[in-house]
């Protein structure tokens, strides 16, 4: 690594003035465990890079809204989020998800707005806020903006974020009356970046589901939702036959790549069952 | 703004300066100061071989820039304000819960943390919160019945 | 003088325990010394090519850049700079040609880590490239030829042939005959043949390879001292004088504790450039790789196996043939010692009365393959206890019955003609049957998830013949030195060869310091490797103490003194009239050994067996192929065990690892390129992959040769492993798996193909 200059502002509207920087190679930095493996590898040779974790505290908070809804600043540490009794009242599926994501290290630094920013496919909270139908809030020069969790991403490593636009705030709206799991599938260690995520959530009255998110991602290089394989559970009572249909209308919907964890063809038989599995997770989950 | 930077921070009890590149991670600083028991080897925060804490909260030291130790209270394996070892040192010995001893440090820091957090860990929990931790000996065995015997020492 | 202290076979803490939970031990990876320079390495970016050109300009140019260095700049200092145990083949930086995508190429030196890499990213290099082999196999007959002439080292006699010999991959064959294979299998009620194939792995010490290199004086009468991470400081201090030509009281070699090594560094490593480095900068410099850079340094051989069998109908083997071809990368290294070696007991430990055994070390365009905790064993023994239990299915025969059958009995002789001694085959497999219940129906799961239990056994010959040395000093106060090169690594050789010591002369372990390996100091030993430094290293030490022990009973009776029940430091005051003086005691130690004749048949193959075999239990998830294997129990004939709970922790670390080269870790190459030269993406186990049922045992044998009845304990671990799980998973759901790892995918694979619907490929 080599030096550059470390700005360390103590307001994010200041922080998002210093990531104007002209052609040079300018980035935002919270917890840093991403920038620093990019910058460690050579990927990433920053100019400037203008460090978070001096704005203002309000953007580490996480609070129950009014609706029930959860409102989690930005530089909120992953393991602030993991311990938040108020994250696990009302959406307990991203605290179970947080037990295997990264390491206890990594969790204790990393901030849920770089988590998200970051764009890698193979994170596991952009599937499960996507099946939670969450938004973010970014600020940039041009002003604050909301925005789905399910439309950031755009690519492999690319959103949709502006250079100088910065995640401020995750919502996620009220949970109430829904199902959610998420699985997250390792085919080489237990500790391994998946081979597959799927992420579910359901809406159910009585034994009807009314609405479904299922959200792929890893395999793929964006977290992707599953549409047709959604739209076979709607009105059903997840009976084995629509589980089946559904693993298979996901198989059907979604192109797989092949990499170091598995051949396409196989991803495809992983997610077929784990579609399924993922689903009665969901529903084995107590209200 | 320069690419080096004094930065001033407490070090295992004692208030420390040090002159930093920017670019510097927290272990190569620590290095500088002389201490050698956070080590980086993985150089990806994966192995846990480089765990620092930092105002009591274990990081990666080498995925860590030195320069946000500014100010904070940074406490390493060397830390031994009573002078003696721990219990979860006592329990690592008793149990044989290394060979090489490179990762040693790391697992040590991190089971102090893990029973901060679960006085009474279950299995569960100690494959959980030490999955962050690498041991290329494999003397997983024996770490986890030294953690399981450090938090009985610590209640005892 | 002699308490009965007893303190072989006691399970004391490790000396340096309490260093080593203080983060007080000492590596050279966090070594430095004043005015060092830090070497960094620019690598090849093909896999085979002539170099035509190295462009070192804008490198030589950086601020705070001290020197770049390329092949023909180390010709200034050594003029033939090529190293290696069996070979003189590898260059310390390339030469004329680059053998694999990796291979340093040049050396930037810095005063600082992050300008030396910066500068190592400004060089660039041009190569007219050549067609390039990979696989063990294909290097047999290709076209592409990794070095020109085969440069044998001459340490080896039986190597001398292969001098110059030129056009061919072939660093070395092996042959065993024995009895008439082929009128064996005409007259065999059964004959299976077998493909199999392991992939390539790596040791990956969390403390990567490191030496700091320090000249004094000038270059014709000076010295060189080498701190280094190594396993063999004798052989670093052999080679390294005759890289220089000097004599070798001018290199000294000093190794303090090593953060593991599994092989991967014995002989000689990082030493070779670090010391080029020193001597052309006249500066102290340090080489220490990175993780990443560990997939360049050694790994372990990918090989092709095929075993084919001659069998009775009730299962009596009467007939095998071995072929075994050794992926050594493009470095012999100490390949074609793996190669022979382990070409001793490629047939397996069964009593098998004819036999046919070639072996082959292969030159690729790959990082080379070395020693890695076996020397070749668990390759085999996967192909062979994989064998075995397909012919057991195929025969209807019960796995455990027919190794019962043809299992090597005490004074029968193995496939080399060498009798089987305090082997303890038998016990080790009984008591893995009883641990098993293997007599006792296995619950077998339920409808998508099916379980299977599976039984593997193999055994080593030590590396032969090799030699230890030792001093042991006692002190006027009755405290101890010992002085031995053995390295301890985390096996804990510094702790059990201090209770050898307090064995003999009767003082407590506490009063004994176990001196480090340093040339200067410490005699010669010829490495810390396959398992050898208990029965080899644990001779000389123990010699050495009785030779300290006899000279001071000696002394003792000179003045008078009762020698039995005189304290020490009394014996001295009498004799130097204050507390003065010292005793020098000395040992060695080799075997005997013979060489084998052309047909592989030798009396003396080896002065010790070491066995190890391994039962595992899987659940299998038909849905996906996901298994898990349930319980691991591992047995092991040690001799008598010095330290049984050091003992215990060596045969469940071994396991371990040799289930991350079963199930998790593999290179992947493109063209030659390693693609996962990371941890986050070339997958050790870590403390979640640990099955939740690991039982160890060694049995309680007696190694009559040994010191105090032990012999080696390092590797046993690892021989079934592999094996007892494929073998498992056979069990549960009828797939067969003969490549390595064993992936969910592939069991799912073999699923499909079972149900007649086989899975696409792409």
């Amino acid at each position: 690594m080599a030096p550059f200059e470390l700005a360390e502002p103590h307001t994010l509207s200041e922080a998002i003035a210093l990531l104007n920087a002209g052609d040079v190679p300018v980035r935002a930095i919270a917890g840093g465990t991403a920038l620093m493996l990019m910058m460690k590898a050579g990927v990433f040779q920053p100019a400037r890079l203008v460090s978070l974790r001096r704005v203002e505290a309000c953007h580490a908070e996480i609070t129950v809204m009014p609706d029930g809804g959860l409102s989690i600043g930005a530089m909120a540490t992953l393991s602030s989020l993991a311990r938040s009794a108020a994250v696990k009242q009302a959406a307990p599926v991203i605290t179970q998800t947080l037990k295997t994501l990264s390491n206890v290290r990594v969790r204790n630094v990393a901030t849920i707005g770089g988590h998200l920013a970051h764009g890698d496919p193979h994170m596991d909270l952009p599937p499960v806020l996507t099946a939670l139908g969450a938004q973010v809030r970014t600020l940039s020069p041009v002003g604050e903006r909301t925005r789905a969790v399910a439309d950031l991403y755009t690519g492999y490593y690319e959103t949709v974020l502006a250079d100088n636009e910065l995640i401020s705030e995750v919502i996620v709206p009220p949970q109430s009356g829904s199902l959610a799991a998420y699985l997250k599938i390792t085919t080489r260690a237990a500790d391994d970046w998946p081979t597959l995520g799927i992420a579910v959530s359901l809406q159910m009255e009585a034994d009807i589901v009314k609405a479904a998110r299922i959200v792929v991602s890893a395999a793929t290089n964006t977290p992707l939702r599953l549409e047709v394989a959604e739209q076979t559970l709607l009105g059903t009572t997840l009976d084995a036959v629509t589980l089946l249909r559904c693993g298979d209308a996901a198989v059907s919907s979604v192109e797989l790549a092949a990499d170091a964890h598995g051949s396409a063809a196989y991803k495809r038989e992983l997610l077929r069952v784990y579609t399924q599995r993922a689903l009665r997770q969901a529903l084995a989950v107590q209200l | 703004m320069s690419a080096t930077r004094t930065i001033h921070f407490t070090l295992n009890g004692d208030p420390v300066t040090a002159q930093i590149g920017t670019h510097q991670h927290l272990v190569e600083v620590l290095q500088a100061q002389g201490l050698t028991g956070a080590r980086e080897s993985c150089a990806q925060g994966l192995c846990g071989c480089c765990t620092v804490l930092v105002n009591d909260v274990a990081v990666s030291g080498c995925l860590y820039l030195a320069a946000f130790a500014d100010g904070a209270d940074v406490r390493t394996i060397e830390y031994a304000p009573a002078g003696k070892l721990d219990v979860v040192q006592e329990a690592f010995i008793e149990c044989g819960a290394f060979q090489c001893g490179y990762c040693t440090p790391g697992f040590i820091l991190m089971t102090r943390q893990l029973l901060d957090a679960h006085p009474d860990p279950s299995e569960d929990d100690i494959r959980h919160y030490l999955s962050g931790n690498l041991c290329r000996c494999a003397a997983y065995p024996e770490i986890i019945k030294a953690v399981k015997l450090a938090a009985v020492k610590r209640r005892g | 003088m002699k308490l009965p202290i007893a303190a072989v076979g006691r399970s004391i803490p490790r000396l340096e325990a309490h260093a080593k939970v203080t983060g007080h031990a000492a590596y050279v990876h966090n070594l430095s010394v004043p005015g060092m320079l830090i070497a960094k390495v620019f690598r090849s970016t093909v896999a085979h090519g002539r170099i035509r050109s190295i462009d070192v300009t804008a490198a030589r140019a950086m601020l705070g850049v001290f020197a770049v260095y390329t092949g023909e700049d180390i010709r200034k200092v050594i003029a033939e700079p090529y190293y290696g145990p069996a070979f003189h083949d590898q260059p310390i930086l390339a030469l004329d040609k680059v053998r694999y995508a990796g291979e340093p190429v040049a050396v930037v030196l810095a005063v600082d880590t992050h300008v030396a890499e910066a500068a190592a990213q400004l060089i660039s290099a041009e190569y007219d490239e050549l067609p390039a082999v990979f696989n063990e196999v294909e290097a047999m007959t290709s076209t592409a030829v990794v070095h020109e002439v085969l440069k044998p080292a001459g340490t080896f006699a039986d190597l001398k042939h292969l001098k110059n010999k030129s056009g061919t991959n072939i660093a070395l064959d092996f042959h065993l005959r024995r009895g008439d294979v082929d009128k064996a299998f005409a007259t065999a009620d059964h004959v299976f043949e077998h493909n199999f194939r392991t992939q390539q792995v790596l040791h990956l010490p969390l403390e990567p390879f490191a030496t700091v290199a320090i000249p004094e004086g000038d270059r014709k009468s000076g010295t060189l001292t080498l701190h280094s991470s190594t396993q063999s400081p004798s052989f670093v201090r052999i080679e390294i004088a005759r890289l220089l030509g000097w004599p070798e009281n001018k290199v000294r070699v000093k190794v303090p504790y090593l953060g593991g090594g599994f092989g991967a560094k014995v002989y000689i490593k990082s030493e070779a450039l670090a010391a080029a480095c020193a001597m052309l900068a006249r500066r102290p410099v340090k080489f220490a790789t990175t993780m990443e850079e560990q997939f360049y340094m050694i790994t372990k051989h990918a090989t092709t196996l095929r075993i084919k069998s001659g069998v009775t109908r009730d299962g009596k083997i009467t007939a095998r043939e071995c072929e075994v071809w050794w992926n050594g990368g493009a470095y012999a290294d100490i390949g074609p010692r793996v190669t022979q070696k382990s070409g001793f007991t490629a047939a397996g430990p069964y009593e098998i009365d004819n036999v046919k055994i070639d072996s082959y070390a292969l030159y690729t365009n790959l990082p080379a393959a070395g020693a890695l905790r076996g020397f070749g064993i668990p390759q085999l023994v996967w192909a062979y206890e994989s064998h075995t239990e397909m012919i057991a299915r195929e025969l209807k025969i019960d796995p455990l019955a027919i190794r019962r059958t043809n299992l090597l009995r005490e004074g029968r002789p193995q496939a080399t003609g060498t009798l089987m001694r305090d082997a303890a085959l038998g016990q080790v497999l009984e008591r893995l049957a009883t641990r098993m219940q293997w007599d006792k129906p296995l619950d077998r799961g339920t409808e998508t998830l099916r379980r299977g239990r599976g039984i593997a056994i193999g055994f080593k010959a030590s590396i032969s013949p090799t030699t230890s040395m030792a001093i042991v000093n006692i002190n006027a106060d009755g405290s101890c030195h010992l002085y031995s090169s053995t390295v301890d690594m985390g096996q804990g050789s510094d702790t059990a060869m201090a209770q050898m010591v307090s064995e003999v002369i009767g003082v407590p372990v506490q009063k004994i310091t176990v001196v480090h390996p340093d040339t200067d100091v410490t005699p010669y030993d010829m490495a810390t490797l396959g398992s050898r430094s208990t029965y080899h290293m644990g001779h000389a030490v123990k010699n050495a103490a009785e030779d300290a022990r006899d000279k001071l009973f000696a002394m003792a009776r000179e003045l008078g003194l009762s020698a039995e029940t005189t304290p020490i430091p009394d014996v001295f005051k009498k004799k130097y009239g204050m507390q003065a003086g010292n005793i020098v005691g000395v040992g060695s130690f080799i075997p005997p050994y013979t060489s084998p004749d052309a047909n592989g048949q030798t009396t003396d193959a080896t002065p010790f067996w070491m066995i190890g075999a391994t039962g595992a239990e899987v659940e299998v998830d038909i849905e996906t192929g996901e298994f898990k294997v349930t319980r691991l129990v591992n047995l092991v004939d040690v001799g008598k065990a010095i330290n049984p709970a050091i003992v215990e922790t060596q045969i469940s670390g071994a396991t371990i690892m040799q289930l991350g080269f079963t199930l998790t870790e593999q290179m992947n190459f493109d063209a030659g390129h390693v693609t996962n030269a990371s941890l986050a993406d070339y997958k050790i186990p870590g403390i979640r992959d640990i099955p939740p049922l690991m039982e160890n045992e060694a049995v309680d044998a007696n190694q009559k040769s040994g010191p105090f009845g032990a012999k080696g304990v390092g590797e046993s671990g690892t021989f079934g492993v592999s094996p007892a799980i494929a073998n498992a998973i056979d069990d549960a759901v009828g797939v067969r798996l003969t490549s390595l790892p064993l992936t969910a995918e592939a069991v799912y694979r073999g699923l499909r193909n079972k149900a007649g619907n086989p899975l696409r490929n792409d």
